[in-house]
């Protein structure tokens, strides 16, 4: 995944065949994050911590149901990626980069969680942490690609 | 002739200007973020940018007291505006929590 330009608001990026697969299938993955996983206060000392706490995840579960959505909108559209000789170009808007390094980052953490939270980073998967491993390791890739565009531009 | 007496003037104590007591500070949570092992360094200082619009001086700054103290405070808020900043960094994974400053 290579950033070809950037023009304003939007970015085009240019991602080859197998990378095409792998975004669209890690982002299939979406949700991975546990709903309710993520606590508002970590001393409890709030008023109505259950209420407040409940909001929360309320306001984080609409937030998911939304992204899942939008997730299959994204790989669905053929005007996202446009089909060139070796690959495709896949255009994306500024918030459309902030949304998917969300996603993106949902994935890893969620992939990180069910390997039990490791430490370290993993050196190498077993047959039973392969799919996860991976999962976490390609979100992770297209993650820098992302991070790396976006705060390229001087902000 | 006697003398007379010089009175005495007492120094006139002049008093700083003290904060107000924090009890009268409003507002009085904390944005609290978290290490954790997994989010990468420049994402969390990219998320930082985003979500409290800071330099990426400042948002390294912070990132690096997550990375190396363990917690950053990131904002000392009303209680809505704390539960609104808690929101958008879950939002993107980060382990931030609000907390009553006592």
């Amino acid at each position: 995944m290579k950033l070809l330009r950037r023009t304003g608001d939007k970015m085009v990026f240019q991602v080859d065949l197998r990378e095409s697969v792998l975004l669209q299938q890690t982002l299939k993955l979406y949700p991975r994050v546990p709903p309710a996983h993520q606590p508002l206060s970590n001393s409890g000392k709030l008023p109505d911590p259950q209420e407040n706490q409940r909001l929360l995840d309320d306001a984080l579960a609409d937030h998911r149901a939304a992204n899942k959505k939008q997730v299959q909108a994204f790989v669905t559209d053929p005007r996202r990626f446009k089909p060139i000789e070796d690959g495709f170009r896949l255009s994306l808007t500024r918030p459309d980069a902030e949304w998917l390094l969300q996603v993106l980052n949902d994935v890893r953490v969620g992939s990180w969680l069910i390997l039990g939270s490791p430490e370290e980073r993993p050196k190498a998967p077993t047959a039973k942490t392969t799919p996860d491993f991976w999962a976490m390791e390609i979100a992770g890739y297209f993650q820098e690609q992302l991070l790396e565009s976006l705060m390229g531009d001087g902000t | 002739m006697a003398a007379t007496a010089t009175p005495e003037i007492a120094p006139v104590v002049v008093q700083e200007p003290q904060d107000k007591p924090k009890s009268g500070l409003e507002p009085g949570y904390l944005v609290v973020c978290w290490n954790d092992p997994v989010n990468y360094m420049h994402y969390v200082t990219h998320v930082f940018q985003m979500v409290f619009g800071w330099s990426r001086k400042k948002a390294e700054f912070h990132m690096l007291q997550v990375h190396e103290q363990g917690k950053s405070i990131l904002a000392r808020e009303s209680m809505e505006k704390a539960e609104h900043y808690v929101h958008e960094l879950q939002k993107y994974t980060l382990h931030a929590t609000m907390e009553r400053d006592e």
